[in-house]
């Protein structure tokens, strides 16, 4: 077991490594130097070979990427060449909306989704295919149309939550939940389908296992067997969906920020890559590896401990 | 919004276990492209027809639509269906209907480039890594773990902040982050195609690597594929549509689906409209992709559920109260002086498969009777696909889903537990009736362990505490043979072996102190040597407890062995029945005598025949079973007189049945099932013939 979590470790620094070369070469394959971004068009050559001279753009890429390695292992990536903030701080002010947003719809499409999959499994019949039917389309609709009808619906025609913005949890907690509450049920519906069908699907295996037979050969109610053996049995790849889902939804959260006007760090992407602000984008996208990652390992120790086999070997 | 992974097919049985390594991973390996299923649903058909038409519209647009994309009708501004703009006009007055179709080609075709690079580089990796064995396997795997880890959307954002919005590159990129996830759905089937004995044969015939990949492992994979095209085509539709969303479209005015969704989204308050047919075209195509590769991927028939479903609960209690009735008023009380304690009689029994099901009615057993007297043991005896395990499976109420008991009874203790509902049932199962399986490992629940498995079912079945239950439960282990019981309770299955396993299964099903005990072939999967130590722990339960057994098996042996009384079935029917020693020493059914004929044990070793006998050709399926002798086809005495309905009849051999007409005939002339002719070539596998011939009857599916 200390060897597996060992090897992931190492694992999930590798990535974490790969990505920040990928990030660093991406960065530098944008269109104009650092100097020509920051100053902005009607800057003079000499103005941008300066700042360029100063920001280390001349030297050699090996150097460049140690340099801007050795400073992001301590959190500093380098200030924004649009707005000249610190890129770390306004990450740090952006990562909390995402990760609630990413966790608030990983929760809910869990929540939602498995009761939804067993349910279909159970009930069998018109109740599995209308779940079917539901999830068939939630997934087809993209989430960014599912988010303005949303918007219309409940913001605009009945005013329930508030339309767009962002409340931080300290100024407000009841606001910062309402706040959240769109985006959040937009992300999960999607979300949602996919852990259905998965945890549709990991069920009915589960049920056809002949262990389910011993069981019902020695008086176990039904009730225990579905809640307690067969979705014990099915939680492996349930749990696995999860995993999956948050890195997609943590991700997808960029169109949500967009379409309710947050400012995480999808916003973040979607800005610096807008206005080729290059130390941003670097950061954005090393932070954003890295809380997947560690996610991505917290959710796979867990399947290995749900696993009686896995876990003793 | 970008999924790392390939989407599987939700309506197989088969859970994308994306992070976790498929567990006994189902053998699909022939499973070729069936262009036949794509038909079978009507979904997948409108799917095709929806994309067909789709790109036949978007293709001739330039000479169909009403309107150039970017005409501007300032009449019409924000307008709803009219008969001038069908579908309505954006802000701009742009008629919506043309802007959709003329970007409709642009919006599929760059999607393919997303199918091609994703299932090209994921296939072509996973036969590499099938081919060029472990280490390669390991680095490709670890590549493909990280591409997986990454989150895809931040990445192509960040490609794009370099290239430039050039939607075909973006599309290629997000096919090769996509393709680790098809990597996985391919590797597990392409390495199982790699390992067949055709393609061992095919490298010992000097076949390349390549040659071997080319034509005989990725024709196996032709179906996986087309399903997994069309859910990554879904995908990258949706991926392009969200970009073009959040402003990285192709350039304006150029439209794209999910730019014209952006531009409705700006005016969602004064004309909701707007948002309802780009919506609709894109969940639609959508939806049709994702119906072909669901219709595609759909398991052809998979196993049934060990549980019957809700609806199927339901519709039992109803049917159990009309039969009650009915059977009450045709049969004497079974509570009559005839049935004495502890005495199973199964009358006339029926097993069938749901008339609204794919079966549509096909029977499985038709007049079962029998009678087990308290601690006697009856073999039930015959080849696999004979109805043997559906008749013991209903002993206990637990046949599949979609199968049940159709005519007859099943008398137990003043009950008809045929007509019993599941809720009654359960206070039969365990406490009465009790159940051993053919697996042991997998009979019981790899994520329990056995010490909670056993003392859960002791608690429930015995109403004890969790100290005494414990106690309970070394004793039972004690008792089926285990010596250290209270190491073994703190196991997991997979941590025994199968004979361990078989001993914990016994002492379940002894946990409830059952008084009539079903084994379906509980030797079979068993080393031999462990079977007769099975064997003679269930022989001495029996004197112990008293309890009373119905053996399901196809091994004579055991039936020698352990059985006072055989009924031996043959297509779902009794063919003879009657004590033991006289069905073994004088057998009357023709099929009886091949099955002794083919048995190499029951011969003495003295009598031996020079050639075991077989029976030719395999029991015909239940749809095909005639009205008339069953056997018939494979019989070597079949004449003339056999194609009439047989009934069963006494054997004049003790108390025995025997349902064929020739059965006098027979005795009188003392005929022998004889072996017959064997092809030259098979001659030198005498040794391994009769083997083959008795071990076909093993796994009892019915």
């Amino acid at each position: 077991m200390e060897l597996f979590i060992t090897k992931r470790l190492l694992m999930a620094l590798a990535t974490v490594l790969v990505v920040a070369v990928l990030a660093f070469m991406l960065v530098h394959a944008m269109p104009g130097s650092p100097g020509a971004v920051s100053l902005g068009a009607g800057a003079t050559q000499e103005a941008i070979d300066e700042v360029n001279q100063r920001l280390g753009w001349n030297d050699p890429l090996v150097v460049q990427f140690f340099s801007w390695l050795g400073a992001a292992v301590q959190g500093d990536f380098g200030i924004s060449l649009i707005d000249g903030r610190s890129v770390s701080a306004d990450l740090a002010s952006r990562l909390p909306v995402t990760a609630s947003l990413a966790a608030g719809a990983t929760l809910l499409s869990a929540v939602l989704g498995i009761g939804l999959g067993v349910t279909a499994a159970v009930r069998g019949g018109m109740v599995d295919r209308i779940i079917g039917g539901v999830c068939g389309m939630a997934v087809a609709l993209p989430a960014f149309w599912i988010g303005i009808i949303f918007v219309y619906l409940l913001a605009v025609q009945s005013s329930v939550f508030p339309a767009t913005g962002y409340v931080p949890f300290e100024v407000s907690p009841q606001d910062w939940a309402l706040s959240l509450a769109l985006p959040v049920i937009t992300l999960a519906v999607g979300g949602a389908a996919f852990i259905a069908r998965q945890t549709r699907a990991s069920m009915l295996e589960a049920l056809q296992q002949e262990h389910i037979r011993t069981l019902r050969a020695t008086a176990t109610p039904t009730w225990k067997i579905l809640y307690v053996h067969a979705l014990r049995y099915a939680s492996l790849p349930i749990v696995a969906g999860i995993a999956l889902q948050f890195i997609q939804l943590f991700g997808g959260s960029v169109i949500a920020e967009q379409l309710f006007a947050m400012p995480g760090l999808g916003q973040a992407v979607q800005n610096s890559v807008s206005t080729h602000d290059a130390p941003s984008v670097q950061g954005v996208v090393v932070i954003a590896t890295v809380v997947v990652v560690a996610v991505n390992l917290v959710l796979e120790l867990a399947t290995k401990f749900l696993d009686p086999k896995l876990r003793a070997s | 919004m970008i999924p790392n992974v390939a989407p599987a097919s939700a309506d197989s049985a088969e859970p994308t276990t994306a992070a976790v390594p498929p567990r006994a991973p189902r053998q699909s390996s022939a499973k070729k492209f069936a262009g036949n299923k794509l038909f079978a649903s009507p979904a997948s058909v409108a799917g095709v027809a929806w994309l067909a038409a789709l790109v036949a519209a978007s293709l001739t647009a330039p000479l169909w639509l009403p309107y150039k994309t970017e005409d501007q009708d300032f009449t019409a501004v924000l307008s709803g269906p009219t008969a001038a703009h069908w579908l309505g006009t954006d802000e701009l007055g742009r008629d919506l209907l043309s802007r959709i179709f003329a970007s409709a080609a642009g919006t599929l075709g760059t999607s393919m480039i997303t199918v091609i690079v994703a299932v090209g580089l994921g296939t072509l990796l996973a036969m590499l890594a099938a081919a060029a064995g472990d280490r390669v396997e390991t680095v490709i795997s670890r590549v493909t773990e990280v591409t997986m880890s990454l989150p895809g959307t931040v990445i192509i954002l960040a490609v794009i902040g370099a290239v430039g919005t050039n939607i075909p590159l973006i599309m290629a990129i997000l096919g090769v982050l996509i393709s680790a996830g098809m990597y996985r759905v391919i590797l597990g089937q392409a390495k199982s195609l790699q390992s067949q004995l055709y393609v061992d044969a095919a490298k010992v015939d000097g076949v390349s690597t390549m040659g071997i990949s080319l034509r005989h492992v990725l024709p196996g994979l032709t179906n996986t594929i087309v399903v997994q095209s069309a859910l990554i085509f879904a995908v990258g539709m949706l991926i392009q549509a969200g970009l073009a969303f959040i402003g990285f479209g192709p350039p304006i005015p150029e439209p794209s689906w999910g730019g014209m969704i952006q531009g409705a989204s700006q005016n969602v308050y004064n004309a909701p409209w707007l948002m309802v047919p780009t919506g609709a075209v894109l969940a639609l195509t959508v939806l049709s992709a994702n119906a072909i590769g669901n219709a595609l991927g759909k398991a052809p028939n998979s196993t049934a559920s060990h549980l019957p479903s809700a609806a199927a609960r339901r519709r039992r209690t109803m049917s159990v109260k009309t039969a009650v009735a009915a059977i009450a008023a045709t049969a004497p009380t079974p509570a009559g002086s005839t049935a004495a304690k502890n005495t199973l009689s199964v009358r006339n029994l029926s097993v069938g498969v749901d008339s609204t099901g794919a079966g549509n009615g096909v029977r499985l057993v038709t007049d079962v009777s029998f009678d087990v007297e308290p601690g006697t043991v009856l073999g039930l005896v015959g080849e696999s696909g004979c109805g043997k395990t559906m008749t013991a499976l209903s002993l206990l109420g637990l046949l599949p889903s979609g199968v049940s008991v159709t005519g007859g009874q099943i008398l137990w203790n003043g009950r008809n537990l045929a007509a019993a509902t599941d809720k009654d049932m359960e206070s039969v199962r365990g406490r009465e009736v009790a159940l051993i399986s053919q697996e042991p490992m997998r009979a019981l629940d790899p994520m329990f362990t056995v010490g909670y498995q056993l003392t859960a079912a002791i608690r429930r079945l015995r109403g004890m505490g969790r100290a005494e239950a414990k106690a309970e439960a070394v004793g039972l282990l004690e008792k089926v043979g285990i010596v250290d019981a209270a190491r073994i309770l703190k196991t997991y299955p997979h941590q025994i072996s199968g004979g361990m396993a078989q001993r914990v299964a016994i002492a379940l099903a002894l946990s409830g102190r059952p008084r009539l005990l079903v084994a379906d072939e509980p030797t079979t999967a068993l080393d031999v040597t462990v079977q007769a130590e099975i064997l003679s722990l269930l022989r001495g339960l029996v004197k112990d407890t008293g309890m009373s057994v119905v053996m399901v098996t196809h091994d004579l042996g055991v039936v020698a062995d352990l059985c006072d009384q055989v009924a031996v079935m043959y297509a779902g029917e009794v063919v003879e029945n009657g004590r033991t020693d006289s069905i073994l020493e004088n057998p009357r059914h023709p099929y009886t005598l091949a099955l002794l004929a083919a048995d190499p044990h029951a011969n003495h070793a003295a009598d031996m025949p020079e050639r075991l006998a077989t029976i030719n050709g395999q029991v015909p399926q239940p749809k095909d079973w005639p009205s008339t002798c069953r056997f018939a086809a494979r019989c070597q005495f079949a004449g003339s007189a056999c194609v009439v309905p047989i009934p069963l009849l006494p054997s004049g051999t003790g108390d025995g049945l025997v349902r064929c007409v020739k059965a006098d005939e027979l005795a009188v002339e003392g005929l022998d099932w004889v072996a017959t002719e064997v092809a030259s070539h098979h001659v030198l596998n005498l040794v391994e013939t009769p083997a083959v011939a008795t071990r076909t009857v093993e796994k009892d599916h019915a």
